[in-house]
């Protein structure tokens, strides 16, 4: 006979997952929206966060919940702990797929910027880190773990060339006419954007470190990237 | 800085006639910390706990291979004097076991076997001992009437009294407070680690939250052997071996 507590974990899992699954929904919707300048699809990640919202008092409550009446031990105990940390991460990401499609509401009202490379770059980084940070929980793969976090350098580097192409850009056009003015506005609100976009990847980062804790009781927060296992 | 070790046990084997209940059990336990073993039933734990006072010495048919130094001093050598040895290692078992006699000749009885007559001499080990067990202050004004008119939780701290009044160096607790309620069992665990100053403690459990919450040191056992020992902390967070983590997190069998 199966123990009642087993099936409570893999129900704290499948919500986990349920979370992920929505956030990375928000992720891409907010990304998407943002390029296709897609006020609605925007839209839809504004109001969908309520229900990530609500996952994560659930993981938490269930978590509080398994830590009292189980008292769980060993790799039980990390699991929990982990899922915990897990969510709140999720729930983060979640907050700054909302902050993009804020800023893409007003963006989308005016004529676009032209294309900046390295924006379209930190979103395809995000994305992967993201998507390889939940592949890692899924499979309990530290060694991703360690991959998700070696991505980050490249989103910082992304991070950077946006923010210097649109400071450049801001330079020239500074201030004078209501035109101008409205250059730097807009470049602020992508700036933010790339911003929302580099916490996501460091917040994908923090889940490849919580998954290392749950599979392998190790803490890898804070070492260098060349730390190995 | 590092304890010193107080027991240590090399290739120790027991065996009950043909049945062989323990094998090759090498282990050491640091002097003033308290160490539990756990495992499920029939691991051996408790028969390796009663080899370190040789209670197993009473069990017709039982043998012993191996050695255990207390002190570095070999117990199953030559010209070891056993009521001596079980002087130094006291024992508290699973049930409260109080003689019926008075709560103070409970605790008074070890002394005065050991030959320790003078009034005034039991009279202070007696309360130093029950004060030692957290118990003087319950049952001060009472001293002169049976032990076992005492509830449960009392008696074993009784137990517990009478094994420190003949100023042991090691206890050994089977199971302390597995007949007790909570709240009696949580004056058992404070009162082990009030203890832990002053002796080597070596505790038998099936309450792993107990281990948990009670022990410096935790050794697995399983089948006869020694499975893994370590710091408790670490054996309940991230054990090395996969048989303890499926013991401790319930997935057995």
């Amino acid at each position: 006979m199966e123990r009642h507590f087993f099936k409570e974990l893999e129900n704290l899992k499948m919500t986990i997952l349920n979370m992920a699954a929505l956030t990375q929904r928000a992720l891409e919707s907010a990304t998407t929206a943002y390029l296709e300048r897609d006020e609605q699809l925007g839209q839809t990640v504004i109001d969908g966060d309520k229900k990530i919202n609500a996952l994560e008092l659930e993981v938490d409550q269930y978590t509080l919940k398994l830590l009292a009446l189980e008292q769980p031990m060993a790799k039980d105990l990390r699991m929990i702990l982990g899922t915990a940390k897990i969510s709140n991460e999720l729930e983060r990401i979640a907050d700054q797929a909302v902050n993009i499609s804020e800023r893409t509401q007003f963006l989308s009202k005016y004529p676009p910027l032209n294309s900046i490379p390295a924006m379209e770059q930190l979103i395809d980084v995000s994305l992967s880190m993201y998507k390889k940070a939940v592949s890692c929980f899924v499979n309990e793969d530290v060694k991703a773990a360690y991959e998700v976090r070696k991505m980050d350098d490249r989103a910082d580097q992304y991070t950077l060339e946006v923010l210097q192409t649109l400071v450049e850009y801001m330079v020239k056009n500074t201030p004078a006419t209501e035109r101008r003015r409205l250059n730097t506005r807009r470049s602020i609100q992508t700036i933010i954007i790339s911003r929302c976009l580099e916490r996501v990847c460091d917040l994908s980062t923090n889940i490849g470190e919580h998954v290392a804790f749950i599979t392998q009781g190790i803490n890898i927060k804070h070492q260098g990237i060349d730390a190995e296992l | 800085m590092e304890k010193p070790n107080k027991i240590v046990a090399k290739h120790l084997d027991f065996f009950y006639g043909d049945f062989k209940a323990l094998e090759d059990i090498s282990v050491e336990f640091k002097k003033n910390k308290i160490s539990a073993l756990i495992g499920p039933s029939g691991c051996g734990k408790s028969t390796f706990l009663r080899c370190l006072n040789r209670m197993n010495d009473l069990i017709p048919g039982s043998a012993v291979k191996g050695e255990v130094y207390i002190d570095g001093e070999d117990i199953y050598g030559q010209n070891i004097d056993v009521v001596h040895l079980r002087r130094r290692v006291g024992m508290v078992f699973q049930k409260p076991n109080p003689f019926p006699k008075t709560i103070f000749d409970n605790v008074a009885y070890g002394l005065r076997v050991n030959g320790i007559k003078d009034r005034k001499i039991v009279a202070k080990r007696v309360e130093k001992s029950l004060r030692q067990a957290v118990l003087w202050d319950e049952v001060k004004d009472r001293l002169h009437s049976s032990a076992l008119g005492l509830s449960g939780g009392q008696q074993q701290r009784l137990c517990i009294a009478r094994a420190l009044s003949v100023e042991p160096e090691v206890i050994l607790m089977d199971e302390p407070a597995s007949a007790l309620d909570p709240i009696a069992t949580q004056k058992i665990e404070d009162l082990i680690h009030e203890l832990k100053k002053d002796f080597t403690i070596i505790i038998v459990t099936h309450n792993m939250q107990q281990a948990a919450r009670v022990s410096d040191i935790t050794a697995f056992f399983y089948m006869g052997r020694l499975v893994e020992t370590g710091d408790t902390e670490t054996m309940f967070t991230r054990p090395q071996l996969q048989q303890t983590e499926d013991y401790i997190t319930g997935r057995f069998g």
